[in-house]
């Protein structure tokens, strides 16, 4: 029993991560309604920029954060000016897929020509510490993660609620037309929004580079939990792709343990499936898979 | 009279017609001639490249391109026909048995995890498939004993034509060649039938597509299946071309959206599209990958991704879209009818002429045989009921249209009249009652779905026109007439005809999206008369028209009604109604309120008060 809850709270740090990386492709989604491909390719980005900083510079991970926050925040308003923007109004939905796509198999093979196919690992610099809580054990950049993550999700739930421009985020993200009719600049919304987006994204590859080594195909892996985690949680609802991580989290882990190391994904695609096909608004919500 | 361009050849001289098949014959035997002047090793490991990657590209623009549903997982199809003829080759079987195995297998898995993806949209259908995909490949993965795992599975290397593995690369050109034909053929075939209307037509608009017959699930369904069997087939013959498989590569989601690619880059949904994609990316690749190796690991990849934002951004429909508005002349599809244009700018009363020109039917006879006996029904619905949560949208409807009539449905806004529309025809289910049809006297049918109810005789209009926007006016005739047509021939000669009479002659060859709304409704009515339709229901066809129009379309309907057919209308245009029908049915709040001749039905206290409020009944009709 003791493992078990061992791996319970395994899987809830886990959460918290998958959560981190799902903020951003899912603040994105529910307003500009364009599901990023590229989302994990950033991510890969972000976590190779934490490594040459670190390794070249010898600064603590975590302080390269609030720069790549914000250059990440200025790559997010130029691909929505440049890439996404010129599709909105495109005859075909599908092409708004392939740009994105077409994104991410150019940042998958930019860093395969930097950085070679070989993993690179950014130092610990103590998040790999074990910490005892009553018997249990978590890694401590787990925690920060997890603390972390509570607070974007309550920050920006927060700045949509109360703030002038949240509310014209929620606005535009229910009904395009009326908000531009309300006078709201739907476009400068949207490039705001991917701007948010990605610096989620930057966030998430500070924090995570520390913990995980990186390699060109690292963003696939994460994109593909990132997506399970938002259709499960809804798209488009920050909290719902919180809870859909933590479930996630706790799946991988548990049948990893129980059922076989190489098939935990396995599982989590499942669900992701039966979620898709019998209730593709998302556990919580207002997901949009249908429309 | 117009002279009417009917295609009297064969469909031989049909297909020659088409610019693109004719491109497809030039450049197909190319790929098989150059390599064998050129007599270069590398030379011929390009061309079969080129030929599997161009099949494999047609073959997924069968499902991403003609149906519209972007697949990111067609490499499960390929891995499945690598694995099956690997699989049978270890027991002594020949893969050309393999070949037909894995592509039986891959045409099954492909409906089981079709079926219930269709409900998702763009996106979201295309995350499904990534999502089956990885399951395939992590499962392969798992499963090592058989599938060699990461460390992947040698092929056991048999020489000769019954193990599809040859010491020389010609025989290996042959058959990528002879795949490449037949997928070619296939899609050639589906494009210029009843099947490739269909798909497209579902494409487009999908209920407007049910309501004329189509069973959208069925032709998609279909379409997937071929699509899933040839690319199998191509998995299979590449799996004996490498002679080695391994999971990562056969089920690989990379791969996957490089097959994707290539027909977007030529030009999605067209024949030519996705072998023009595969001639400028595979020779770039395999160039790039020979002359620069491993230094430059990732720039062919970088190039890729690149080149795809950049078709997107500035060529969206690809580089065959680009060469047709660049040089119609040479690649155009769309002919050019000026003086056509012309004539119709005099063509005032398209309608009217419309109503001359129709022409009574069997199902005339049938009516006056039907009259006065218990089958003089043709549509019963009973108790019908609907719900929105809490809105009561109809409550208890019961109503029956005799043969032949022309039954007018009115109400105020928020009556019911469009819900009661969509369960008459079959749009929207109700939550009780049934629905009863006898298209012929004697013959009583209950459909359970739109398209059952086209396929039954009972034709509908939309309020909010669909046209099927990519297809030219003529092509969305033809969707309609092909219900009873199943030929090309006979479904263009009455699509035809059905433009020729309600003026639609002159836009004939134009594309829906680009026509004005006035025409796109008369397209919406050429569209279900191309059905023949027994019953006819006109959702608001009215609505918009000037004062001549009106008067035109009045006639237009009488005439329709004086050829045999039945016809349910609503309409806001009061006089228009009263005029055009022989029995109105009053809704009001889900129920109905009053049924009568029009100049009974006007009079009734209870219609007055929906329509104006309690105050006015007294008023004057």
């Amino acid at each position: 029993m003791e493992v078990f809850w061992q791996l319970m709270i395994n899987g809830l740090m886990l959460g918290g991560l998958f959560a981190i990386v799902s903020i951003g492709l899912t603040i994105i989604f529910g307003t500009v309604h364009v599901v990023n491909f590229a989302h994990g390719e950033f991510l890969m980005i972000a976590m190779y920029i934490v490594y040459l900083a670190t390794t070249s510079l010898g600064v603590h991970p975590y302080l390269v954060a609030p720069p790549l926050i914000v250059a990440f925040y200025v790559v997010g308003l130029l691909v929505q000016r440049f890439v996404i923007q010129p599709l909105l109004e495109a005859r075909d939905p599908n092409v708004q897929i392939f740009a994105t796509v077409g994104l991410s198999i150019m940042l998958m093979n930019l860093a395969l020509l930097l950085f070679g196919a070989n993993i690179r690992a950014t130092p610990g610099e103590g998040t790999r510490a074990l910490i005892h809580m009553g018997g249990f054990r978590v890694l401590s950049g787990q925690l920060v993660i997890f603390g972390l993550t509570i607070l974007v999700v309550y920050l920006l739930q927060l700045f949509l609620a109360k703030t002038h421009l949240g509310r014209g985020i929620r606005a535009t993200s229910q009904n395009r037309a009326a908000a531009q009719l309300m006078g709201v600049d739907v476009l400068r919304i949207y490039r705001i929004t991917f701007g948010i987006g990605l610096a989620c994204v930057g966030l998430a590859g500070a924090l995570i580079a520390p913990m995980y080594p990186v390699a060109p195909t690292t963003g696939t892996y994460f994109v593909l939990i990132a997506f399970v985690v938002v259709v499960l949680g809804g798209m488009g609802s920050l909290k719902g792709a919180f809870v859909g991580a933590l479930i996630i989290g706790i799946i991988e882990t548990l049948s990893s343990y129980y059922i076989a190391p190489s098939l935990k994904e396995v599982a989590s695609f499942l669900l992701f499936l039966l979620v898709l096909i019998f209730r593709p608004t998302g556990l919580f919500g207002s997901g949009q898979a249908m429309e | 009279m117009k002279s009417h361009n009917r295609i009297k050849a064969g469909s031989g001289y049909r297909l020659l017609q088409d610019p693109e098949v004719v491109g497809l014959m030039v450049i197909v035997p190319l790929l098989v001639i150059l390599p064998v002047l050129l007599g270069e090793a590398f030379i011929y490991h390009v061309f079969i490249t080129i030929c599997l990657y161009a099949a494999l590209a047609t073959a997924w623009n069968i499902v991403g391109g003609f149906a519209g549903q972007l697949s990111f997982g067609h490499a499960i199809f390929y891995g499945i026909g690598a694995y099956s003829a690997v699989f049978l080759m270890q027991a002594g079987i020949t893969p050309w048995i393999g070949m037909v195995v894995g592509a039986a297998i891959a045409a099954l898995v492909a409906v089981a995890i079709s079926f219930p993806c269709f409900r998702l949209r763009g996106p979201f259908f295309a995350l499904a498939t990534i999502a089956f995909l990885e399951v395939f490949r992590l499962l392969a993965l798992h499963f090592s004993s058989w599938t060699g795992g990461a460390a992947g599975k040698m092929v056991p290397l048999h020489i000769g034509w019954e193990w599809m593995i040859f010491r020389e690369r010609s025989p290996s050109l042959m058959i990528a060649a002879g795949l490449l034909v037949l997928t070619v053929a296939v899609a050639v075939w589906v494009r210029h039938t009843r099947f490739g209307y269909y798909l497209v037509a579902t494409r487009e608009r999908e209920s407007a597509a049910r309501a004329v017959g189509i069973g959208t699930v069925v032709v998609k369904l279909k379409a997937v299946a071929l699509s899933a069997a040839l690319t199998s087939a191509v998995g299979s013959f590449h799996a004996m071309y490498l002679t080695f498989v391994e999971p990562q590569a056969m089920f690989s989601l990379v791969f996957s959206i490089q097959i994707a690619m290539l027909p977007l880059i030529g030009g999605i949904g067209t024949l030519l599209g996705p072998l023009l994609g595969t001639l400028i990316v595979v020779p770039l690749t395999e160039l790039a990958r020979g002359w620069l190796g491993a230094s430059a690991l990732g720039l062919h990849g970088f190039v890729y991704g690149a080149v795809l934002v950049l078709i997107v951004l500035f060529l969206p429909d690809g580089l065959l879209g680009f060469l047709q508005s660049r040089f119609p002349a040479v690649f155009g599809k769309q002919k050019r009818h000026a003086a056509d244009l012309d004539a119709a700018a005099g063509d005032a009363a398209p309608f009217a002429r419309a109503a001359r020109q129709t022409q009574v039917s069997d199902a005339a006879e049938a009516r006056s045989m039907g009259s006065g006996d218990a089958d003089d029904w043709i549509v019963s619905a009973e108790n019908l009921n609907k719900r929105f949560g809490g809105l009561v949208v109809a409550k208890d409807i019961t109503l029956t249209v005799r043969r032949g009539e022309i039954l007018g449905l009115i109400g105020p806004n928020g009556a019911g009249k469009t819900t009661l529309f969509n369960m008459l025809s079959g749009a929207l289910r109700p939550d009780s009652g049934t629905v009863r049809l006898q298209p012929d006297p004697g013959s009583v049918v209950i459909p359970r779905s739109a398209h059952a109810f086209a396929q039954a005789g009972l034709g509908r209009t939309f309020q909010i026109v669909q046209p099927f926007a990519a297809m030219t006016v003529v092509e969305n005739i033809m969707v309609g007439a092909y219900l009873h047509h199943g030929a090309f021939a006979e479904a263009h000669d009455k699509a035809l005809d059905v433009a020729s009479r309600l003026g639609l002659w002159a836009y004939r060859d134009t594309e829906a999206r680009n026509l004005p709304i006035g025409r796109l409704k008369r397209l919406e009515m050429a569209r279900v008369l191309a059905t023949d339709p027994k019953i006819l229901l006109l959702d608001e066809v009215m609505a918009g028209l000037n004062q001549t129009d009106v008067a035109n379309a009045i006639d237009l309907v009488h005439a329709i009604r004086e050829s045999g057919v039945t016809v349910i209308a609503t309409e806001h245009v009061m006089k228009a109604i009263m005029s055009l029908s022989d029995r109105i049915i009053v809704l009001s709040a889900g129920g109905i309120i009053a049924s009568g001749r029009p100049a009974d039905v006007v009079k009734d206290p209870g219609v007055v008060e929906a329509y104006l409020g309690k105050d006015f009944q007294y008023a004057p009709a």
